[in-house]
């Protein structure tokens, strides 16, 4: 649904504007026990326009897409940037930077689309398989969605863009009785891409779906880690929370402005010096991320970011207006969810760049601690605090891997951890299933290699 | 088409293609929104949705859409979509649609915004915190109005209409004061008219001076199994654990650990809980349930005692058990015979838990994570805010071990809660 011919509105402007056509289209079924829980699609397009002037926003949103309702939103967001200008005087003379920008970009597959009965029958196979396979098991909960975002942009500096960024995801989530206890474990796959392009055979997941079974098995048996300040290895996925909920969080220009202990560290050793942490845009070592932002809400081209350069603290990451405050360039985090939400200043694809040191090297270093595999959710503090779940995780006892252990968390200050790190794995992998929540929902990417540091452990 | 027009045509084009039962629901929404961003009053928002949600259920199969346009090519290529989806699909008894109901028309809150009392409110607390609270930073404060007007209709006939408008008031905020920052904390209410200053409502004034005074916290330097009184503003997040419990989800994988517990002691018997959506003492209720009933007020468990899991049709019907009353939420604990201060009195050692930072709670109820914004209490007196400080144990234990509610409750217009004492919690 890309809108054509969206700069004849131009003329319409009459401040600092960004009219956006947007449609998000999702699609997800569902398998409980091989019933099916889920059967569902589901589309939402309208249109949105967000004016500023002397230091405040309008904005307004319509479901319609036409030319009245277009003119419509501009003029009802410049109506109301006028409410706010007339009620706050403060912000008179206040200029966002300029940047402009143009791009098309479409990730649409280029193979038949198939239908959902094929994806439900996709899922099928891979519930026949579990269900013949591990009949011990006590529920098998099996999901397969897509979500595909596409924009149309126009701004009064003159940037146009077009763009179609999918996302499929597929997950399976199972678990077993343990002495009348439920215990379960889940993994994800999938990431950038419609259906067609990230999912081909269902036999291509059952290699995975058995070291999951193995996992879970080991975890129902697991111990109990013991509470305290560990060592611990935090494999690709935890090292990816880390740095999108930990780090990216703390230094996202407007949490910074708002408090967040980042404000005081620019320039400062926040880290070990073998940290580097990037938000990549849309590349890394040449490869696509997992969710590639070419240009953002705004009309700025994306860039990557280098939040943290060889333990150091570089810069935040920026929209518009925060790049206006800290005299900054903006790189592209202004990014909007459903075309009736404002941009916000969003990471894009956070990551840790990889070291030198490998994995095993990284377990044999460890006398008592951790390696700790798989996270559920996680949450971090202005004061660069965090929490993340630990769904499956082993002991290190002298240096070589132990029992699993039962659903845990770690918590630390970030900027604290950071300078445990002492080895980081030489290899790297990325993760794309999760949302990011700050007022809206949006897709992120987050990855990394395996980081060795110090952290609190929780348990018993 | 009106809005009726739209529904039945919507109904009447499943019926034509076949299906043998089928809901539609349409709903409009107008949203204005002020937001204040570090401190200052930034942007408003004015935006118009429209969704339009259809479920068809033929051959026993299910399927379900939505769209967000009213126009016949939309609908038709919405109907074709379903009635796709249903094809593909797998047969299941269970799947069904809500029972023929009186038709009502349900009404409540204003029609329209009032934006100069939304903007003066707001101005009003940005003014307030500065000077009050100097050392708060509000990262966001959002004052918004939500006006719905929603058809439910299905083959049944069923046929409700709801005209729905509601102020809700979310700030975020933490302090700084020279190179110390305090944890962020928020809260929020929702009332069907702004009628004092927004700080006064439920625990918003509470919450902004106790961050301030957390800018001088201490680690606690021991491990130690102790009390834990949860705030008003943090229960619900314990609470959750039994909600999700013994509602669909848990209940159809057989992983609720309250799964044949009904009628039977689950937690200590202090402890009632109500869910009542169409109470007047809460103004966020909801009149339908999400499956096509009219929503009724109930005790999910009256003095300990599980009265009610929260299933749906398909959940009831996929176990065999009762469909509840209602969706669940619009929580009212029942108050305590306690003071707040007596609950503090009464702790020889523990802490006041204001928000917790967790991951989510094993199947069995095994939970651990950070207490936030959080203070410690020793010798019946809160001593200092805590930093660092991690809060272990078993949510079911928790709830068998709860120890005493306050009789001072808060009205989020969303909820009404107390202060809840529980015993035998590991604090690190």
């Amino acid at each position: 649904m890309k809108y054509e011919n969206l700069n004849k509105f131009r003329n319409s402007f009459s401040n600092y504007t960004e009219l956006r056509v947007q449609e998000n289209r999702n699609s997800s079924i569902n398998l409980t026990n091989g019933d099916v829980t889920g059967n569902t699609s589901s589309q939402k397009s309208g249109v949105s326009a967000r004016v500023f002037k002397d230091g405040n926003w309008g904005f307004s949103s319509n479901p319609e897409i036409n030319t009245n309702s277009i003119l419509g939103v501009v003029k009802a967001s410049t109506e109301n940037v006028q409410f706010m200008n007339k009620r706050d005087t403060n912000k008179c003379g206040y200029f966002l930077p300029e940047t402009m920008a143009n791009n098309d970009i479409d990730f649409s597959t280029n193979k038949n689309k198939q239908s959902q009965k094929y994806w439900l029958d996709f899922i099928k196979e891979i519930d026949g398989y579990i269900e013949k396979t591990y009949p011990e098991l006590l529920s098998r909960n099996i999901g397969l969605g897509g979500l595909d975002m596409e924009k149309s942009l126009l701004t009064s500096d003159g940037s146009e863009a077009y763009s179609m960024i999918p996302r499929s995801i597929f997950y399976v989530m199972l678990s077993i009785e343990k002495d009348g206890n439920p215990v379960s474990i889940g993994n994800p796959w999938g990431g950038l891409g419609q259906l067609e392009d990230q999912f081909y055979n269902p036999s291509d997941y059952f290699n995975d779906i058995d070291q999951l079974v193995d996992r879970l098995k080991q975890k129902a048996n697991g111990i109990y880690a013991d509470a305290g300040y560990k060592d611990v290895i935090l494999d690709a996925d935890l090292a990816g929370i880390l740095a999108h909920e930990a780090i990216g969080h703390t230094t996202e220009a407007d949490l910074v402005m708002a408090g967040s202990v980042a404000a005081d560290f620019v320039g400062k050793s926040v880290a070990s010096p073998l940290v580097t942490l990037i938000d990549y845009a849309n590349t890394c070592n040449d490869q696509t991320c997992p969710v590639p932002v070419y240009i953002d809400d705004e009309g700025t081209k994306s860039e990557d970011v280098t939040i943290i350069k060889d333990g150091i603290l570089k810069r935040f990451m920026h929209n518009k207006d925060s790049a206006r405050y800290y005299e900054e360039k903006p790189l592209g985090n202004a990014r909007a969810y459903e075309f009736s939400d404002e941009p916000l200043i969003r990471m894009r694809n956070t990551a840790f760049v990889p070291g030198t040191s490998k994995l095993e090297e990284m377990i044999a270093s460890i006398d008592d601690g951790y390696y700790l595999v798989k996270t559920g959710n996680g949450q971090a503090d202005s004061t660069s605090e965090f929490m993340f779940a630990i769904t499956m995780g082993y002991e290190i006892k002298n240096g070589q891997l132990g029992r699993a252990i039962k659903d845990t968390t770690i918590s630390g200050i970030a900027f604290d951890v950071l300078k445990t790190i002492d080895m980081i794995s030489s290899d790297m992998s990325w993760s794309s299933a999760g949302m990011c929540g700050k007022k809206q929902l949006i897709p992120v990417g987050m990855g990394g290699p395996a980081i060795k540091c110090k952290v609190n452990i929780g348990g018993r | 088409m009106d809005k009726n027009e739209v529904v039945d045509y919507c109904l009447d084009a499943l019926k034509k293609r076949g299906v043998d039962k089928s809901t539609c629901c349409l709903t409009v929404s107008q949203k204005k929104e002020l937001n204040v961003e570090n401190d200052a009053m930034a942007l408003l928002r004015t935006t118009f949705n429209t969704s339009l949600g259809i479920s068809a259920i033929k051959n026993h199969k299910k399927a379900s859409t939505s769209i967000n346009k009213t126009d016949k090519n939309s609908i038709d290529e919405a109907v074709d979509t379903v009635i796709e989806l249903t094809k593909g699909s797998k047969p299941d008894d269970a799947y069904d649609i809500s029972d023929k109901q009186p038709k009502r028309l349900f009404s409540k809150g204003c029609d329209s915004a009032d934006l100069d009392i939304m903007y003066r409110s707001l101005d009003e607390f940005v003014d307030y915190v500065k000077s009050t609270y100097p050392q708060i930073k509000l990262e966001a404060a959002i004052v918004d109005f939500n006006h719905t007007n929603s058809i439910y209709k299905n083959t049944n006939g069923v046929d409700f209409q709801i005209s729905d408008g509601i102020y809700s008031f979310s700030p975020v905020f933490l302090s700084k004061e020279g190179d110390k920052t305090t944890s962020f904390n928020y809260t929020g209410f929702s009332t069907l008219k702004i009628e004092k200053p927004l700080y006064k409502y439920a625990m918003v004034d509470s919450l902004l001076r106790e961050s301030v005074e957390q800018l001088n916290t201490r680690s606690l330097d021991e491990k130690f199994v102790g009390k834990l009184i949860v705030t008003p503003d943090c229960i619900e997040t314990f609470l959750g654990f039994i909600i999700n419990d013994i509602s669909d989800g848990k209940m159809i994988t057989g992983n609720s650990i309250y799964k044949d517990k009904l009628n039977e002691l689950i937690t200590n018997p202090k402890l009632t809980l109500h869910s009542k959506p169409v109470s007047d003492e809460i103004e966020d209720g909801y009149f339908l349930t999400d499956d096509g009933y009219m929503a009724e007020n109930s005790t999910i468990l009256d003095k300990g005692i599980l009265k009610t899991h929260l299933l749906g049709i398909y959940g009831a019907n996929k176990l065999g058990k009762k469909r509840a009353v209602n969706d669940g939420g619009a929580y009212v604990i029942g108050s305590g015979s306690k003071s707040y201060s007596d609950l503090i009195k009464d702790t020889e050692k523990g802490i006041l838990l204001s928000r917790f930072s967790g991951g989510n709670p094993s199947n069995n109820g095994d939970f651990s994570g950070v207490a936030k914004n959080s203070y410690f209490i020793e010798n019946g007196k809160i001593k200092y805010p805590i930093t660092e400080t991690m809060v272990s144990g078993n949510i079911k234990d928790m709830f068998e071990n709860l120890d005493d509610i306050s009789n001072e409750r808060v009205n989020y217009g969303h909820g009404i809660l107390p202060w809840i004492s529980f015993k035998g919690i590991t604090i690190s």
